[in-house]
């Protein structure tokens, strides 16, 4: 499965690679191992997500052109080409279930104070053809594990469970090409103190951007707690984070909220 | 005396009013004759459309309807009132009753199901032993689909009336294992390792969260019950997949899972049995001739 490099670059969002047929391009980013390869007729696509071996964070996003393929057991899927002129771009998705974001521990904030959190999401990396940018595929850049939202098993939600906790500290969240980062704003606006332990990031609402140090953020997003424990009103910002910089959208969000529906969700204390 | 005897018969016969007697002869062959035609007219035109089974249901049906009305329309013509024939419907109403009592049963049965919604179609239940995928919801009963293809008719009655367990009402399920690990082993460390089992598994929820508990100290083991849970369409996977990784992870971390263990003494506090085994050949058994041996 070794091959010479001819070049080892890191790769890069929304850059239109182009490939000759018969070329395989081979990808390292997050925790799965991705081959494209070109043919006359077809485009094929082969990945390994790898369950992660220790702590290990993979930081850097490889990318190579060569000629060799992997291992057969590795299943391929392959895509007929309608004219498209091996040109190949690799988009950013956020995930298509919301995410459980966690606190690394509960944290408390004061009657009518507010706090800041910042999360990493895992994303999915999209494989688009020619001109048209035709979508083939979608690969996951971790495993995604799930979780359950709910004031009990009955009612509730799948969810993907958050692979980092939500830090205060902005220089504390790990910034990866492989991860987008959302700045949460928690407002408790009740008399008590507010006890946070997890709460539920609409993930399929929210776009990716990428800022001028290539990292990528999601518009912010801010939960405000009226009266109720169990009913928060969450409202999602339309451009890209003041902490990020200056910005360029990359990729859509997957849902739309309908118009001038506010969302409200739950924060779901653990049940019993 | 043959004279009187003929005069009376023909008088009788001039009172008897020959041609009622004919008009009704005639309804009811005609009736017989038009029913036979209509039936077979009706079923030619449904052929393509039924089953031999329906087809001769209907014959039957057109039959006997054309052939009732011509009947009821001689009855009147003869001057029989229709009211005998009405009392008569009533006695045949109420034993109708008594016979579709079951039946009636299913149709309320079958009403209160739909209006209570325990499940619906699509969703897998277990009744008695029975378990399938609903596929129908019918007046008189649900049909299921059993796993092996199989096609099973539940009369609502049986469904208002037992325990209906439905397997497909709530999004997740929770898959308990229990495993005995011999005594010599320590508990901690096994609950350790399936909770890291339990965080790696794809198919397994990360909250609720999966726990491990000593249910109980078995005669050749300790017993752990090891739960986690899992949405509700991966049960089997996730529970197939978790047991071939608990083996393996038990074979690397040299865990026991122990046989039934049972010592067997010779009287009240002697020491064990001594059991050697005897290689073959040195048995001495003149029961049993032996093919290898000299006679």
């Amino acid at each position: 499965m070794t091959d010479l490099p001819e070049g080892q670059r890191d790769g890069v969002w929304a850059h239109p690679y182009q490939l000759a047929s018969g070329q395989t391009q081979q990808h390292q980013l997050g925790h799965t191992h991705l081959w494209l390869t070109l043919l006359d007729r077809e485009w094929q696509v082969r990945f390994q997500v790898q369950k992660p071996v220790s702590t290990a964070d993979p930081v850097t996003w490889y990318e190579t052109v060569g000629h060799s393929l992997p291992s057969q057991d590795i299943p391929i899927q392959r895509f007929i080409r309608s004219g498209d002129n091996g040109m190949v771009r690799f988009f950013p998705a956020m995930g298509n279930l919301p995410t459980v974001i966690r606190p690394s521990q509960p944290l408390t904030v004061a009657a009518g104070g507010r706090c800041v959190l910042y999360v990493g999401t895992t994303l999915w990396m999209k494989v688009c053809v020619g001109d048209q940018r035709t979508e083939l595929t979608e690969v996951p850049l971790a495993i995604p594990s799930r979780t359950w939202l709910g004031r009990n098993t009955m009612e509730g939600e799948l969810c993907y469970a958050s692979s980092t906790f939500g830090r205060l500290a902005l220089e504390a969240v790990p910034k990866r090409p492989w991860r987008a980062v959302t700045p949460v704003t928690l407002i408790n606006r009740r008399e008590q103190p507010l006890l946070l332990e997890r709460f539920n990031l609409p993930t399929p609402l929210l776009s990716v951007y990428r800022n001028e140090r290539g990292q990528l953020w999601t518009p912010g997003v801010t939960v405000e707690c009226e009266t109720d424990m169990n009913s928060a009103s969450l409202r999602i910002d339309h451009l890209a984070p003041k902490a990020a910089g200056p910005s360029e959208r990359l990729a859509p969000a997957r849902e739309k909220l309908a118009r001038g529906r506010r969302l409200v969700r739950a924060f779901d204390h653990l049940f019993g | 005396m043959l004279e009187t005897l003929q005069s009376s018969l023909m008088e009788a016969a001039g009172n008897l009013a020959w041609t009622k007697w004919f008009s009704v002869a005639f309804l009811l062959v005609l009736g017989g004759v038009l029913g036979g035609i209509t039936g077979r007219g009706v079923v030619r035109l449904v052929e393509s459309r039924t089953t031999r089974h329906h087809q001769v249901m209907i014959r039957r049906l057109c039959f006997y309807v054309v052939f009732l009305v011509f009947a009821m329309a001689a009855l009147r013509h003869a001057g029989f009132s229709l009211e005998v024939v009405l009392g008569a419907a009533g006695i045949l109403t109420v034993a109708l009753g008594f016979a579709s009592q079951t039946s009636a049963s299913n149709i309320i049965s079958g009403l209160f199901l739909v209006m209570e919604k325990p499940f619906e179609i699509g969703d897998t239940i277990e009744v008695e032993t029975t378990m399938g995928e609903v596929v129908a919801i019918d007046l008189l009963s649900v049909k299921l689909r059993t796993p092996d293809n199989l096609y099973v008719r539940i009369p609502n009655e049986t469904l208002i009336k037992t325990l209906v367990i439905n397997r497909s009402r709530f999004p997740i399920r929770r898959v308990d294992l229990t495993l005995g690990i011999a005594y010599a082993e320590d508990v901690e460390k096994v609950q350790a390792m399936l909770l890291g089992l339990a965080e790696d598994a794809p198919a397994c929820l990360e909250e609720p969260k999966p726990f491990v508990r000593v249910s109980g100290f078995g005669p050749s083991s300790v017993d752990l019950q090891f739960s986690f849970w899992v949405p509700k369409e991966e049960f089997f996977e996730g529970r197939s997949g978790m047991m071939i990784a608990v083996r393996k992870a038990l074979d690397e971390y040299n865990i026991e899972i122990p046989y039934p263990h049972t010592r067997v003494y010779a009287g009240s506090n002697s020491d064990p049995f001594r059991v050697q085994l005897m290689a073959p050949g040195k048995q001495d058994d003149k029961d049993f001739p032996d093919v290898d041996k000299n006679p």
